[in-house]
Order: structure tokens, then sequence, then C-alpha cells
């Protein structure tokens, strides 16, 4: 969308100055967290009271004139004193550096800058700013918002110093607030939030990790992509690069994505450096979008549990909030128990509810096409993300409880793993299809265990005779062998 | 007291009732501030979540009293990983903090807000007991536990409901333990009347006046 100056109305009241000057008051990050009580305040501007929004627009630099403001509406010693105002700050900026992509970045700080300001609190953000005024600092000879917007400016210019140019204009023109922010403020905000909604992996250079969850499992690291949101469900890419900013070394670090080794997968070589480094060596690849190959590791704060089930060659997903067994025999807890620590647990995946809006959920492995079944609660929660042709497909408690129910289920519907699951990144066929009737009665009965195969998940999977997943039991032989022992033995007991 | 100083006062009993005793209805809690955001979160979209918890607690959960402000840390989390908002919680509520002369946290004895530093530090901490020998016991165990959280603070220990003529054998017990005394207070009908009532301490009260002027000795002794 273009970016265009606000035209001031004519008629209405304004002030404009132009340049540096000197503050009757404090400028310093101590004063960060000042919280204003309301005996305190001389003005409330926007807050839940009165419209109000911040917003940063990128322009062409010879728009911008420099360390300007210009003031709409009443000033300060207008404002009737108690009171809560409408209020907006729009800040044009300029810079060969600068773009709109740029513009939330600059915008967020306006928060940072604005509390270091003796006197002054800003809260929130966008259109939710709430600002107090005290009294002291219209007792230390504040007296004009021009004030506020100068050394706000002063201090973007100082701290960014691809600012080249800035300029201000603050509103506290009811009207004008309000129609401003509806037609000129709105379809900003919505652009970048569908801009940032709509990157993906290859759109960044970096990646960020989380080792908040490290005291419990030393070993984990998350990962956190613009496709692939923290398995705890806490943290977007957006949020992980808002936290690297503030604290470089703090718990949420930039990953480099360094080369990219497998498109589909999601494999990086700055991600396995990182992962080995992290996890003292005990991880050392890590496919981000991989249910089965080098899947990322769990540290048993995941939202949903994902469980392999060889007998339909399918996945299923279960939240922590579904108490009973799911179609595999076990509860989420149960195989929260096993994933969680911090281990790549092959035939298990922990995440986030919100990697299922992701365009490349489990891509590798047939995406939605290879999930069989969900509880019904979770699958209302992020219905509007499945593909139409497969959401109907997918079975929930009601449908299916056991995995004989579910074949069964399966079968009726014609899901795709009953004929083989073509996976939609790249039209490959990823598995083959349940194998003959005929032949799966025989195995069967070779094992002899039908009323038991429900709750035997993993000992499916090192002798799963479908075909379809060769490739993947291959490369993750090991971890399955080690379930698989523990699980056959109890049940043999 | 509160005349004189910014003060927070911090309910960090689960169980609260910090707001009561001061006669406090109609805030929100850190608590709820926590489930909302666990719930709401997905939905967030681009916004800054550590602003968004921020506002909360400054426009929500702050509560202002006449003189001093309240801050109420309510239930303890749900199931589920909350490090991540914890993380933020305590970015929020340390710049919150800094900004006050006076902290005051009631605690329950497990003192779960400081092993989890959602409440950072403390300069004094203040044992309340009865004169019973399992008011002592818990004495204990809570300067174990600050020892063990790596508190550095000065402990003290205040007896409180003490019956006329018990003063001799709390004393003794104190000394015993090696804990500082620093006052013995009586029990007084007034407060229990208020509390039949459902009233606040009366501030007036005996034992009111008493706390009062304790309150200034360890602020003095903090500040020095
Ligand atoms: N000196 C006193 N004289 C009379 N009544 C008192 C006195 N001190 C406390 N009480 C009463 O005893 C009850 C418990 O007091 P309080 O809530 O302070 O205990 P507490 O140690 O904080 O308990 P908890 O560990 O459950 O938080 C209250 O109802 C209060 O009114
Ligand atoms: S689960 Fe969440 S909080 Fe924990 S390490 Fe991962 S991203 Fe961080
Ligand atoms: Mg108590």
């Amino acid at each position: 969308m273009e970016r265009k100056k606000i035209k001031v109305p004519k008629k209405v009241k304004k002030k404009a100055s132009v340049g540096e000057e000197t503050f009757p008051f404090d400028i310093s990050p101590m004063y960060e967290g000042e919280r204003i009580r309301k005996g305190e305040m001389y003005v409330e501007l926007g807050g839940p009271k009165q419209v109000g929004f911040e917003l940063v627009v990128a322009l062409p630099t010879e728009e911008v004139e420099d360390m300007k403001v210009t003031l709409v509406g009443n000033d300060l010693d207008e404002l009737e004193e108690g009171k809560a105002h409408p209020y907006a700050m729009i800040y044009y900026v300029a810079g060969s550096q600068i773009d709109p992509d740029l513009e939330p970045v600059i915008e967020r700080r306006n928060h940072d800058f604005q509390n270091f300001i003796e006197g002054y609190m800003h809260l929130n953000q966008r259109y939710d700013i709430w600002v107090r005024i005290g009294k002291n600092a219209i007792g230390k000879g504040l007296k004009s918002l021009t004030q506020i917007a100068k050394a706000t400016m002063m201090l973007f210019k100082n701290e960014m110093p691809f600012i080249e140019k800035i300029e201000a204009l603050y509103i506290t023109e009811g009207k004008l607030v309000e129609k401003l922010l509806k037609e000129y403020a709105m379809p900003i905000y919505d652009e970048r939030d569908a801009r940032v909604e709509s990157l993906h992996d290859e759109d960044v250079n970096e990646f960020y990790s989380c080792t908040l969850c490290q005291s419990f499992a030393p070993t984990n690291v998350c990962i956190i992509s613009p496709d692939r949101p923290s398995l705890c469900g806490a943290i977007s890419w957006f949020d992980g690069r808002a936290a690297a900013r503030v604290d470089p070394e703090g718990p949420n670090r930039a990953v480099p994505k360094g080369e990219l080794i497998d498109p589909i997968g999601g494999e990086y070589t700055g991600v396995n450096e990182f992962a080995v480094e992290e996890s003292g060596g005990e991880c050392e690849r890590v496919k981000l979008h991989s249910f089965f190959e080098y899947p990322h590791t769990s540290c048993g704060c995941f939202e949903v549990i994902g469980f392999y089930m060889p007998e339909v060659d399918g996945i299923g997903w279960v939240h922590r909030g579904y108490p009973e067994p799911a179609p595999n025999g076990l509860t989420f807890s149960t195989m929260a128990g096993q994933t969680g620590g911090g281990k790549q647990i092959v035939g298990f995946l922990g995440i986030g509810v919100s990697y299922f809006r992701s365009k490349k959920f489990i891509q590798a492995d047939g995406g939605w096409y290879r999930v069989t079944w969900m509880p019904k609660e979770l699958k209302q929660r992020v219905e509007r993300f499945i593909p139409e042709d497969i959401v109907d497909k997918i079975a929930t408690e009601e449908d299916a409880r056991t995995i004989d129910e579910l074949k069964e289920f399966l079968e009726k519907v014609e899901h795709p793993v009953v004929t083989g699951v073509v996976r939609p990144v790249d039209n490959k066929r990823i598995t083959d299809g349940w194998v003959k009737e005929k032949e799966v009665k025989e195995v069967k009965e070779g094992r002899a265990e039908p009323a038991t195969q429900q709750v035997s998940p993993s000992s499916g999977v090192s002798i799963s005779p479908t075909q379809g997943i060769r490739l993947v039991i291959k490369d993750a032989n090991i971890y399955i062998d080690k379930i698989v022992l523990r699980k056959k033995k109890n049940e043999g007991e | 007291m509160s005349k004189k100083y910014r003060v927070l006062a911090v309910d960090a009993d689960p169980d609260s009732n910090l707001a009561d005793a001061l006669g406090i209805e109609g805030y929100r809690t850190i608590g709820q501030i926590r489930e909302l955001f666990q719930h709401g979160r997905d939905e967030m979209r681009t916004i800054n979540k550590e602003s968004w918890i921020e506002g909360k607690i400054y426009g929500e959960v702050v509560f202002e009293v006449d003189d001093f402000d309240l801050l109420v840390m309510g239930r303890p989390e749900g199931e589920g990983c909350y490090c991540f908002v914890n993380n933020m919680l305590r970015a929020v509520l340390r710049k919150l903090m800094r900004h006050y002369d006076i902290v005051i946290v009631d605690c329950e004895a497990g003192l779960e807000h400081f092993s989890r530093k959602t409440i950072p530090e403390a300069d004094t901490i203040i044992v309340v007991t009865d004169a019973s020998r399992k008011g002592f016991k818990t004495a204990v165990r809570i300067r174990e536990l600050v020892t063990e959280l790596g508190i550095k603070a000065g402990i003290y220990l205040i007896a409180n409901r003490i019956g006329e003529g018990d003063e001799g054998t709390v004393a003794e017990l104190a000394g015993k333990e090696n804990f500082k005394l620093l006052d013995t207070l009586p029990y007084d009908e007034d407060v229990a009347k208020a509390d039949l009532e459902g009233l606040p301490v009366p501030l007036n009260s005996k034992v009111a006046k008493r706390i009062e002027k304790l309150a200034e000795v360890l602020i003095c002794e903090a500040k020095s």
C-alpha cells in the first residue's frame, strides 16, 4: 500500500515547531516502568476511555521535514485537567535503509522512548495506547505536547541512527483522530499483519531459539521460525525477534539459517550447528517440518502431541486438555511422559496449536493428508486451517476410539492413507497405502493380538508391514527399537 | 507510613487474604492475566506480548487504594507451559517494583513467588509466628528456604497473638533458634472483633500502632 502524508484540514487549530530544543524534564531509562497513579495524573491520553493510536510511516526523504512537529487540536494547557482526551502520534520517517517493513520495528520503540520521559507513562501499542502525563512533569515545566514529540524524535534519532529524518504529527482533536485511525492507520496495521502472517521460513535470514525450558530439559532447544511457532504455543517468530532485539544474550537468540539442506523437511546448517552446540551434542540435526526424520525435540511443554499409528500408517494428534486415551490406547500424559525431556523421539512429536496454521505443517510427511485422528475440540479450534478436501476425512472421538474403528472410518471416507498419500509440497507419493485385505489378515493372525493392537502403537513401528514408510524407518531405526523393546515387554507381562 | 512513601502491597498468598485484611475489593490478579494470556495468545497476531502483559498489569491489576497500590498475585498456574509468560511477568514486575519506595509482600510459607523469581528479591524478611512450637518450626523452615533460594535478606521474627505471661517463653524459644525477635504482639480484642464483623484491621488498634512503629524502624534500617 502506498504511503502518503496526511493532509491536515485547513480550518483546524494547529501549531508547528521545527528544530531541537532543551527540555525541562529528565530523560532516562531510569523512568521506564514508572506508573502514574490517577491522583498524580495531569491528563490521560487515549486509554480505555478515549480513542488513540500510534503509527510510524516510511516516506521518501524529500517528503519528511526533519525534527518538525505539528500539533492539531488542544495543547496541554488547554486540555481539561484530570480528564482523558483523544491522542494520535504519527511519525514520518525517512532513510536510505528504511522501507515499510521497518515501520513496526521503529513504531515499537515509541513505547520504550516515551517511557524514558519523566512523568510520562506510555502503555500498550497501536490503537490501544494509553498515556498518562503526571502533575510532576507539568510542575517541572512541561508545557506542550510538541516538547514530548521532540524528545521522542530525538531519542529515535539517537538510538536508531538509520533514521535520517523524522517528523511528527500529534493530534488531540477527537474527530480527526477517529477518522485517521479508521481510514489511514487501520489499513496499514492490517497490511502489516497480513504480511507477517504470510511470512515464510524462506523469507527471513534468521530464526530464533528459546532455551527458557532448559532448566528442566537441559538438552532441549526450541527453534522458532515463521512457519514453526514454539511448541509451547507462546512464542511466534515475531515474538522471538522482539525478544532477541531487547536482550540478544537472553533466552531467545537469533539463529542464522545458514545453508538450506532440505527444503521440504526444513533442515538448515545454521539450525543444526546451533542444535549441536546447545544440546551438548545430544542432537545433531533438526528438520523443522518433518514428523519422522530428525524431528524437533520436545521439552514437555508442548500443547499437542502427535503420534504415529502404524496400523493405519497415519498420524494422530491429541491436546493437553483431552483426558481420554487416543486410538492408540494412550493418553496425552502417557505420551508426553515418553516424549518430553528434550530428546528426539521418532513416532511422537510435540507442537503448539498454532503450528496447525502453518503452510508447512509436517509437510515432509504429507501435512494434513497424513493426519487421521484428533479430538473434536482440537479439530474445531483449527478447522479453518485444514484443507477442505481432507477436513471431513479426519476422524474424531465421535468417529473412532480404537484402531479398528479408526481403520473402518478411514476406509469408509477414503482417506488418502488408505490408498497412499501424495504430499502436496512436491506431489510425491510418500506412502503406498494399506496392503491388501488378505495380507493384513495374515499379519494380524501372525501377531495374534488384534485385541491388544490398539494399545501397542510403538510395537507396531518396528514390524510395520506397510511399505509406505520404508524411507522413514531406515533413518530412524535406533529410536524406534528403543521404544519397541520396552513397550513389548510390558505387554507381554 | 504510606503517606510518606510510595508503597506497593503485594498479596502473594494463593489463598489471597491480604486484600480482605485491607478491606479492598474489585481487583484483578496476576493469575487471571496469566490465564487470559494463555488462552488468547494464538489470536494476538503481531502485537508485542510483553507490552500486552504490561498494559494489563498496569491498567487492571495494580489497584490504587487511597495512599498505596495493591497487587494480587492470585492462584497458581494451571496445566501447560508457563515458562514464557512467567518470564515476561518477571520482567514487567521488576520494572514496576523498582519505582516504589517500599514493596511489602505477604507470602505463604512456601515462598513460591521467590522460588519462581516472579518476585526477584527482598531486603528484609519478617516471619510471623505464634507462641506454638509448630509456629517456630515453620519459622525455621522458612529461614532454611530463604538460604536455599539464595535470598540475601535480613530475617526477623515477630511473635503475634501472645497471651500475657508468655512473652518470656517466646523470647527463650527465639533465642534458642537464633532469631532476632523484633517484637511480641499481644492478642488484640479489637482486631479479633473487626475480623468477625468482616472489617479490615482497625488502624487505631493497639497492635496496628505497634506495627506502624516497627515499620518505621525497619525502613530506617533498610535505608542505612
Ligand atoms: N494480634 C492479634 N489479635 C487478635 N487477632 C489476631 C491477631 N493477629 C491476627 N489475628 C487474627 O487471626 C487471623 C489470622 O491472621 P492472619 O491472616 O494474619 O494469619 P496468617 O499467619 O497470615 O495466616 P496464613 O498463614 O493462612 O496466611 C485473622 O482473622 C486475624 O484477625
Ligand atoms: S517450550 Fe516454549 S518456553 Fe520452553 S524452551 Fe520452547 S519455546 Fe521456550
Ligand atoms: Mg497470610
